[in-house]
């Protein structure tokens, strides 16, 4: 065994280079192969299943979404699909919706937790878990129950309009489930409300990773605590806040809960979500599978353009 | 110290993983059970039959009932119901389960919600079984019959009743100086003017619905025997006179306050079991949820719905909702599972007495004259409801719903909001015919 590292150290390579040493040559490949192999045999049940479950699902949507024709009675179609998406009315209002939510509520989102995050990351803070805690439960709740008190809240005779008239500000209550921008915006707080503290959990463990001799060194400098946030704080976390970021533009627009539970896609349409179309065409309405995965695809290009953007954007790392 | 601790909890997360595994296979298991039933059951004891419905107080009930009839004439009939929840879950598991076209997975009878049938039957016809010659047809209303009718054939045995009924708070119709019989054979016109009047003396609207998907415009279009959809399923939205005045009058009522607009279900029959609004306009199965505010026992009572002026073939009848029995090709014993149905939703008047407290109510006209229909409901002030319902039913214009009901269904509602907030009708309208014709692939 000595003799094979030796064989791989400097001082073993001139022997190696010297003798025609098949026999270390060979070793030193065998050794090499045998690990990358030992490295493929771990891998490969894994890799496997991911094969089997996602890209051949994958792969199937795709050769379905060149299809069309109702329910089971599919026949080769090439590009209508995609050509149908670009007239349908539907579409371009769920598109439009999914972009609102996406660059409304995600830079929101995403400053709250941060700002969050950096004051329950003080040291002289009390009770810090249990605030912590308090934020990141709305995301342990189901998707269905919350979206569903939000519903119940924002209704006609609802807690909020409740509240409202209470305080003299609405003289009756208003249809926030009925009007297209307020519907809108109902969605976008219950979507803050509950991945804030999602979001928060991610910056506080990159914060953990952040040296406090730095923040020392700033406020000996004479930083205030905007500069020291956003001059330091931030570039640190940015690896951090890519991260957040894609998970956020890939949860967001594939919305599907909240457009069904709280509003139904909104009056005529207003606040409905691309995941939720796609639902309606395979199951509410007749079904047409093909479109739909047509629809699933054009997700899963805007999603990876979005991340691709973001990745050049935001990775500092070569 | 640290290490008996560590031990401790880690032994507990493993138990407690082991016994959560444990019970998820045995629940996976008795689940794959259930859906494997069918098949091998089915196989082996052909006198076996599995449902999947929902609303066990309802749906169920019949089922049971009926196999207990069944079971008088064969003793060794079995009927195993399946709770599925709600339509919704039906629906996706058909769907699901006919893409994949394994219907292995399927029951022998499956319950269908009947603005679906024509929509299941056209995207999975190999789902269905023909049961034309095998059911007397002739004792069940027309109106009701015609949704499970798929180019002259039958598919479906006609189950419970969705005519239209108008339930009214008497006592609230006395305050404002009205009886139920100024509420009867009118027609909208008459209606609007009335609600109005009663609005203002009373303070209370005399209807309520769920906005956005509202079944008030298709419960009149059908009650003039209009459709959404012509005679050759071709989609008629925009050059539909009939569904204009629906519109008008719709939007009247909305803008007058006399009909107000729920988010959703439970606000909807929140608004007149607690009493906010004196009246509803929907299928007869509501009768079970307005009894249920208690207090308000003897001040309802039931009339028939306002029809259209001046729309040739206006009736005061129209249906709303309920379902229809079908049985599926994987059922191995079709000539069992006909016979129960003949021998019992479409033979027996005792299986739809032994349920009328159910609030089932039948469509299968005998029914309409047994004693127990008969009889007296107090809440509704002493009508004999039952057989007012099945004789309403009876009227009922059928229409061709057609398979994209609910594609067409949306796209108006879509169009009428559109119209609440200005767009002019017509435009609104032909948007929404576009919207259908695209579903349908005609562009």
């Amino acid at each position: 065994m000595r003799k094979n590292y030796d064989a791989n150290s400097d001082t073993g390579s001139s022997k190696a280079a010297v003798l025609p040493s098949t026999q270390d040559s060979g070793h030193r490949l065998t050794l090499k192969r045998r690990q990358s192999l030992a490295g493929w045999i771990y891998i490969f049940p894994a890799a496997l299943l991911i094969v089997v479950m996602s890209f051949y699902p994958m792969i199937q949507a795709l050769i379905l979404s060149f299809k069309t024709g109702v329910s089971n009675n599919m026949k080769w179609a090439g590009v209508y699909n995609y050509t149908r998406l670009v007239q349908d009315k539907v579409f371009i209002q769920a598109l439009l919706n999914t972009f609102i939510y996406l660059l409304i509520q995600v830079p929101i989102m995403l400053i709250l937790a941060l700002i969050l995050a950096s004051i329950l990351n003080k040291p002289s803070l009390k009770c810090k878990g249990l605030f912590r805690t308090l934020i990141f439960l709305p995301c342990a709740t189901s998707l269905v129950s919350y979206s569903i008190i939000f519903r119940t809240l924002f209704a006609i005779n609802g807690y909020i309009n409740t509240v409202l008239i209470h305080l003299g500000i609405l003289s009756t209550g208003y249809n926030f489930l009925g009007h297209p921008n307020s519907a809108r915006i109902v969605i976008i707080i219950a979507l803050i409300w509950r991945w804030t503290g999602y979001n928060m959990v991610f910056y506080l463990s990159g914060l953990q990773n952040i040296d406090s001799s730095v923040y020392e060194a700033a406020k000996l400098d004479g930083a205030s605590k905007s500069q020291t946030f956003w001059k330091i704080t931030v570039p640190l976390l940015k690896p951090m806040i890519l991260l957040t970021a894609i998970m956020s533009t890939n949860g967001t627009l594939q919305l599907f809960d909240e457009s069904v539970n709280i509003t139904s896609g909104g009056p005529a349409n207003a606040s409905i979500t691309l995941s939720h179309y796609i639902y309606n065409l395979s199951f509410k309405y007749m079904p047409n599978f093909g479109y739909a995965a047509a629809i699933s695809y054009v997700i899963l290009v805007i999603v990876a353009v979005l991340a691709f953007l973001q990745m050049k954007v935001g990775d500092t790392r070569d | 110290m640290k290490k008996v601790i560590a031990m401790l909890l880690t032994l507990a997360l493993t138990a407690g993983l082991l016994s959560g595994c444990g019970q998820a296979n045995s629940n996976s298991s008795a689940a794959s059970a259930a859906t494997s039933a069918p098949s091998s059951t089915a196989d082996t004891a052909s006198h076996k039959l599995t449902v999947w419905c929902w609303d066990m107080n309802f749906n169920g009930a019949a089922m049971n009932k009926a196999a207990e009839i069944y079971k008088k004439t064969d003793p060794n009939f079995e009927l195993e119901v399946v709770d599925q929840g709600d339509w919704d879950t039906v629906q996706t598991k058909l769907s699901t389960i006919a893409s994949s076209k394994d219907y292995s997975q399927l029951p022998d009878i499956i319950l269908i919600q009947d603005n679906a049938f024509q929509k299941n039957y056209k995207g999975y016809p190999d789902v269905f079984v023909d049961l034309t010659n095998k059911i007397d047809y002739s004792k069940f209303a027309e109106g009701k019959t015609k949704y499970s009718v798929v180019d002259g054939k039958n598919y479906g045995v006609p189950f419970d009743n969705g005519a239209v009924i108008y339930g009214y708070r008497t006592d609230i119709l006395e305050q404002a100086g009205y009886t139920i019989d100024q509420f009867t054979n009118i027609t909208w016109s008459t209606w609007l003017k009335q609600a109005k009047d009663v609005l203002q003396k009373t303070g209370k609207p005399l209807l309520s619905c769920q906005a956005g998907s509202s079944d008030i415009i298709n419960m009149m279009l059908q009650s003039a025997g209009a459709s959404l959809f012509d005679a050759q399923g071709n989609v008629n939205i925009v050059n539909n006179d009939v569904l204009y005045k629906v519109a008008d009058t719709y939007m009247q009522m909305l803008k007058d306050g006399t009909c107000i607009e729920c988010t959703d279900w439970s606000g909807y029959t929140d608004s007149f079991t607690s009493g906010s609004v004196a009246g509803t306009m929907t299928g007869c199965w509501i009768a079970a949820t307005i009894q249920k505010a208690e207090d308000q026992k003897g001040k309802w009572k039931i009339t028939n719905i306002p029809s259209l002026d001046g729309v040739k073939g206006a009736t005061n009848y129209s249906n709303n909702g309920g379902s229809t029995w079908a049985v599926t090709s994987n059922c191995k014993n079709v000539d069992l599972a006909a016979d129960f149905f003949a021998k019992t939703f479409a033979g027996s008047t005792d299986l739809y007495d032994g349920v009328a407290n159910a609030g089932v109510l039948a469509t299968y006209l005998p029914a309409a004259k047994s004693s127990v229909y008969s009889q007296p409901n107090e809440f509704f002030g002493g009508q004999p409801i039952m057989q007012i319902i099945t004789e309403y039913a009876s009227h009922v214009p059928a229409i061709n719903g057609g398979a994209y009901y609910y594609d067409a269904r949306d796209a108006v509602c879509n169009a009428i909001v559109k119209i609440q907030s200005g767009t002019d009708a017509k435009t609104a309208f032909q948007e929404a015919e576009d919207t259908v014709n695209f579903s349908m692939g005609k562009n």
